[in-house]
Order: C-alpha cells, then structure tokens, then sequence
C-alpha cells in the first residue's frame, strides 16, 4: 500500500462528491503532507488530477484495486519561490557520471510512484531521526520534486557533519531517465 | 486568469437543477468565486417546495432509477453544499414580481437582484454559463 498521512473514503460518491470532500479534507492537512482518496466514480481520476492542478497542490497518481481508485494528493500551498542555498550543486547529467548514493527526500507516496534506480527513500520529515541510516565517506546525492526540499535536506545534512552532499538541480520533474515505480499506476 | 464563474439558471428542471448545482459546486471546490443568476423557471431551483420536486423531462422519468443507483446527491443537499462553499445565489427581482413571489419563499441566503447585479459579477467571469 501506498504510504498517506490521511485517508478519504469517497467510494460510492458520484461527482461532483468526490472533489468536494477532498476540498474539505485536505483543509485538515499539513502542508506536505499525503492524502489518500478512495473512490469508484471514475471520473475522479481526471477530475482529481485537474483539480489538483487548478488550485495548486500535487497530483502524485492513482492505483486501481478491486474497482477502487486510490488517488494520491500531496497538501501544497502557494509555492513561494525561495532561494536555493545550499551551494554543493550537481545537474542529472553530471549525477550519472558520479557513484555514490540518490538521496530521495519526498514523500513516500511520491517516490512509490516513480524514482531514480537505486535511489533511497528518506521523507524531508523522517530525515533527522534516520540520518544513521546514511554513510559519511559516501557521496550522497539529494534529490526531490523540484530542489526544494533537497535544499533543506542537503543543508540538515552539512550541519550534521556531512561533507559530501550535494543537492541535485532541477529536481525529478524534469528527470528524463526511467523511473522505477513500487506500484501498478500512472501519473 | 479570471477567478469567477457566473452561471444563469433559466429553467427548471431536474436535468436542469443537476447541470446547474453540479458545475458551481466543482467549481467552488476549486477555489473558485461563483454566483448562479436564478430566472424564469430556474427560480425552481431554489423554491423551498419547489426544489424538492422537480421534475424529469417528458418521458425521461425512467432515469430515477440511474440517479439512485450512482447515488447522486439529491438536489436539496447540492443546495446546501453549495451554500456551505460559499455559492452566491442572486434570485430575479423582475421574475419573481411576475410571479408573485417574495424573499420568503427561497432558501435562506439569497440576494435579490436585476440583470445588472449578475452582469456586475460576470463582466470579469470566465465562463458564463447558461443552463
């Protein structure tokens, strides 16, 4: 199962009820955190993802079982542009010239639905209480959505004593390479 | 890009009521300003009595059936949600002189207004629509 910080049962629900309560839910949210809903109308598939995109959160994808549609939104709030400041940088293309590990802090509903090869999964939010997980002598490569989130992972890790981090720029958006998917679904 | 949605309601049935209620709930939910101009027939759709009975068109009744099994909202309760998201119903004056209605009649929260108050919303509204 897909990992989500909520759960909205809307099975049953024809539209436009879907989309309603998930407006209403997702009003219960963190921002950044995952909402999971479930649902048999099969227009929520491209409504949710249409809604998503009109009033800015993520839409991470579906997964169909039983004849239930799992949606996966991610609670986004109006994206400031911030400054990246972590300086230790590299692009996708110098990444696959360089060994070393893909440190992938999104959600993990967002990794499941597609992520570098190889890539480890620690979300931004878990990042500080698993950082024995991660080797100091090894290079460690931050990625997430856009290089938000990697900026302030990268960061976390440097105070740490970290000397080997670089955030990786742009984020997954824009990573053209395979994806390697932990469920059966579609963006 | 416009942040409104106007819809004109001008006829009163329950086809009608769903096209209506349907659209400016989604939109609504999408963060969207909406206010239904309600005329004619449309005033139906927001009858006290009125909305619990609309009905299907003229040989159409058979889709009662097909409304229950998707479970469908009933009519009174996109009313009410529509409401809750914050909907603006602006209800014809001249309509309602016609027909000898008052405020009263409707469901709470109304305005009451001409052509103009809705224009007035709708100048910068993108869509318009007209059920």
């Amino acid at each position: 199962m897909v990992k989500a910080d909520k759960q909205l049962d809307a099975k049953g629900l024809a539209c436009p009820m879907p989309i309603v309560k998930t407006k209403k839910t997702i009003n219960e949210l963190e921002e950044g955190q995952v909402l999971e809903v479930q649902a048999t109308d099969k227009g929520s598939k491209a409504d949710l993802a249409a809604w998503a995109g009109t009033v800015g959160h993520q839409y991470i994808g579906t997964v169909e079982e039983d004849d239930v549609l799992y949606h996966y939104i991610r609670k986004c709030s109006d994206d400031t542009i911030e400054e990246k400041t972590y300086e230790k940088t590299v692009s996708h293309d110098d990444l696959e010239e360089r060994d070393g590990l893909v440190l992938d802090v999104r959600e993990e509903a967002e990794f499941a639905f597609g992520h570098m090869e190889g890539a480890k999964s620690i979300p931004m939010g878990e990042l500080e209480s698993r950082m024995d997980e991660l080797d100091k002598n090894q290079e460690i490569f931050v990625i997430c959505r856009t290089g938000k989130r990697s900026d302030m992972a990268a960061q976390l890790l440097a105070k740490n004593g970290f000397t080997k981090v670089y955030n990786v720029l742009p984020g997954m958006t824009e990573w053209n390479g395979n994806l390697t998917k932990n469920v059966n679904g579609g963006m | 890009m416009s942040n409104k949605v106007a819809i004109i309601a001008a006829n009163g049935g329950m086809f009608d009521a769903y096209k209506v209620f349907n659209i400016a709930t989604a939109a609504a939910a999408s963060d969207k300003e909406v206010a239904i101009f309600f005329t004619f027939e449309g005033l139906n759709l927001i009858h006290k009595q009125g909305m619990h009975a609309l009905e299907m068109p003229a040989g159409k009744e058979h889709f009662a059936e097909g409304f229950k099994k998707a479970q469908v909202p009933s009519i009174p309760e996109l009313v009410e949600m529509a409401t809750e998201l914050g909907v603006k119903f602006i209800a014809c004056q001249m309509t309602m002189d016609v027909m000898g209605l008052t405020k009263e009649d409707f469901v709470d929260n109304i305005e009451v207004g001409g052509a103009v108050t809705f224009l007035d919303f709708a100048k910068d509204a993108s869509p318009t629509l007209t059920f």
